[in-house]
């Protein structure tokens, strides 16, 4: 095949010319790259420099005092954090709120047992994440079969819902929580219903995607059996989608579980709330153990949710037709 | 020189090639033929190394392919190209990018990555498209071509590695009869510019008609090896199982059948066989 490296002389007319038409529907692909590339670092750079300007330091100039507040905001000792994790009287005990760490215990069962006081307000927060998710998941499973283009729903009903999902995930949690905690006052409740909102929102726009992706040949062969619109939907679709609606549905739950965190800094409740109120007040040893349980938690919702997707779904999920 | 020594693959439990021993020499056209599951595609993707061998040797020139690492197995790779049932091209990409990407293997890699090829390269592959006939589709995804089409952009990317063998898999069972012909006569003219040819094939006729040595595979073993001639109506039943066999002439499938040189010979064992 040596002889395959030889000029244009070598080719006939026609291909010459294909050849050029080539060459010229190449030089115009790279310089809209070209501009594409250059346009995207232009306008990353401005965004930056705004940013700077916005901000009342600037960030080069504090770049040095990075790990300050690090180093200001530490415990009494290593133990210390240990104690107010598991709410045990702490050594230096002044009366003061700062080392009082049993006052936050949840007894159970009289006496003699109690939750530490973070271990239950995470317990509250994943109640949270969990509730909502479920609530929202519900929704989202019951309406994105009215909001997919391919099921022959009417127009309008079809633009409705999108329209609702859109509505609904518009808002962030934080905004909506905000606005509940108005109507139904500060804690839980309210956090359930921003993130429950939220999520039908969002998964709700992700199920009616894969809906739209599905197979319809199945659908097809019902609609020739003489399946009515639930019965086609129900068979035809659901089964196709279940592995892809799981994961989204994980994937999620995992999503929440950062969000009603973030929901108690605002008044939700959980261990958002009692976050605020430590490293507000310059509690140390609280802020600590707080932090070092949150990512405890986070990794461990992480990892078991990627354990159950792939138990659950294995290899079947974003695939169709296989 | 391919040579294949007590090649043997087990997938779990189950043995795909069993103890397979083949010398190939340089420039040969080969027919695999057998049922499906017999074996075929796993000692192809092994020759190539897409699978690895579970036991045995296999060897090309006195290199031994079967264990090679690193850049001197991907070298080994461009050097026997390998042809896919399925075409196996970029769908949403060019026909004369397709063709180009068989020359990734020893070019600047940071080019590749930004997909910068040269006039030459171009020219190249356009020359490799216009052999096959297909020139006039180089500027379109490859996915708007047709199978037949498709086939052939595989075989001019092929081209452009400057094989040393081709490895085909079934090149023509998702083909019509005309395409099948057009792509088999392809793989002919290829072989005989001294390129060795090993392809996989469903059906005898075609087997009979384009290759000048014939390998008949069942559960993974080599139960024939010879001439077109040698290839009786008895054999053909040891390959293909008594039941197998009416699928083996089956043209409506994967068959060359059209082409006019065949016809004399495959009607007369489709008469011995069918009585």
């Amino acid at each position: 095949m040596a002889d395959m490296t030889s000029g244009e002389r070598d080719l006939s007319p026609a291909t010459g010319a294909i050849h050029r038409h080539y060459r010229q529907l190449l030089a115009t692909r790279r310089l809209y790259s070209l501009i594409a590339v250059a346009g995207v670092a232009i306008v990353l750079v401005l965004a930056l420099l705004f940013a700077n300007e916005a901000s009342s330091g600037k960030f080069i100039d504090r770049l040095p005092y990075l790990f300050d507040f690090i180093k200001n905001f530490v415990p009494d000792d290593p133990f210390e954090i240990v104690r107010a994790m598991f709410d045990l009287p702490s050594p230096y005990a002044d009366g003061s709120f700062k080392y009082d760490y049993e006052v936050g215990r949840h007894y159970l069962f009289g006496t003699g047992f109690y939750i530490p006081e973070y271990f239950f307000e995470m317990l509250v927060t994943l109640n949270i994440a969990f509730a909502s998710t479920l609530i929202g998941g519900l929704f989202a499973f019951f309406f994105c079969f009215l909001a997919a283009s391919n099921l022959g729903v009417a127009g309008p009903l079809r633009w409705i819902v999108r329209r609702l999902f859109e509505l609904m995930r518009a808002f962030p949690e934080i905004v909506l929580a905000g606005m509940m905690a108005a109507v139904l006052s500060l804690g839980p409740i309210a956090a359930i219903f921003a993130v429950s909102v939220h999520t039908v929102g969002a998964l709700g726009k992700m199920f009616f995607e894969v809906v739209e992706n599905a197979d319809m040949k199945p659908d097809d062969g019902l609609r020739a059996v003489g399946a009515n619109w639930f019965e086609r939907v129900r068979f035809a679709i659901v089964p196709q989608v279940m592995p892809n609606f799981v994961s989204y549905f994980l994937l999620r739950t995992e999503i929440n579980v950062r969000a009603s965190t973030i929901i108690g800094a605002v008044g939700g409740g959980g261990i958002g709330e009692v976050f605020r109120q430590a490293i507000g007040r310059d509690h140390a040893a609280k802020t600590y153990a707080i932090v070092i349980l949150l990512f405890l938690t986070i990794v461990a919702i992480d990892q078991l949710s990627g354990w159950l997707r792939r138990r659950l779904v294995g290899n079947a999920a974003f695939q169709f037709g296989a | 020189m391919l040579k294949i020594s007590n090649v043997t693959r087990r997938f779990g439990d189950k043995i795909a090639v069993d103890s397979v021993t083949l010398d190939i020499p340089q420039g040969q056209m080969v027919g695999i033929i057998g049922r499906s599951g017999a074996g075929k595609s796993t000692l192809l993707r092994m020759i190539n190394r897409l699978a690895d061998v579970s036991s045995g040797v296999i060897e090309y020139d006195g290199v031994q392919t079967s264990t090679l690492r690193g850049q001197a197995l991907r070298n080994w790779q461009r050097d026997c190209a390998m042809i896919f049932q399925q075409f196996n091209l970029v769908p949403r990409l060019d026909v004369i990018t397709n063709v180009m990407l068989g020359r990734l293997n020893g070019r600047n890699p940071l080019l590749n990555l930004l997909q910068l090829f040269t006039a030459d390269e171009q020219l190249a592959a356009l020359k490799a498209l216009e052999r096959l006939d297909i020139a006039q589709t180089a500027t379109q995804w490859a996915q708007t071509l047709s199978g037949g089409q498709q086939q052939r952009v595989a075989i001019a990317r092929a081209l452009m590695q400057g094989p040393k063998l081709i490895l085909a898999d079934e090149p023509i069972a998702s083909l019509d009869p005309r395409n099948a012909q057009i792509v088999m006569d392809s793989l002919r003219d290829i072989n005989a510019e001294g390129i060795t040819v090993i392809t996989n094939l469903h059906t005898l006729d075609t087997a009979r008609a384009y290759c000048e040595r014939i390998v008949g595979m069942s559960a993974g073993k080599v139960v024939f090896d010879g001439t077109p001639d040698q290839l009786t109506t008895d054999v053909a039943r040891t390959i293909y199982g008594a039941d197998g066999l009416k699928e083996a002439f089956s043209e409506a499938m994967t068959s060359t059948a059209i082409a006019p040189l065949v016809a004399p010979t495959v009607r007369s064992m489709d008469a011995t066989s069918t009585s």
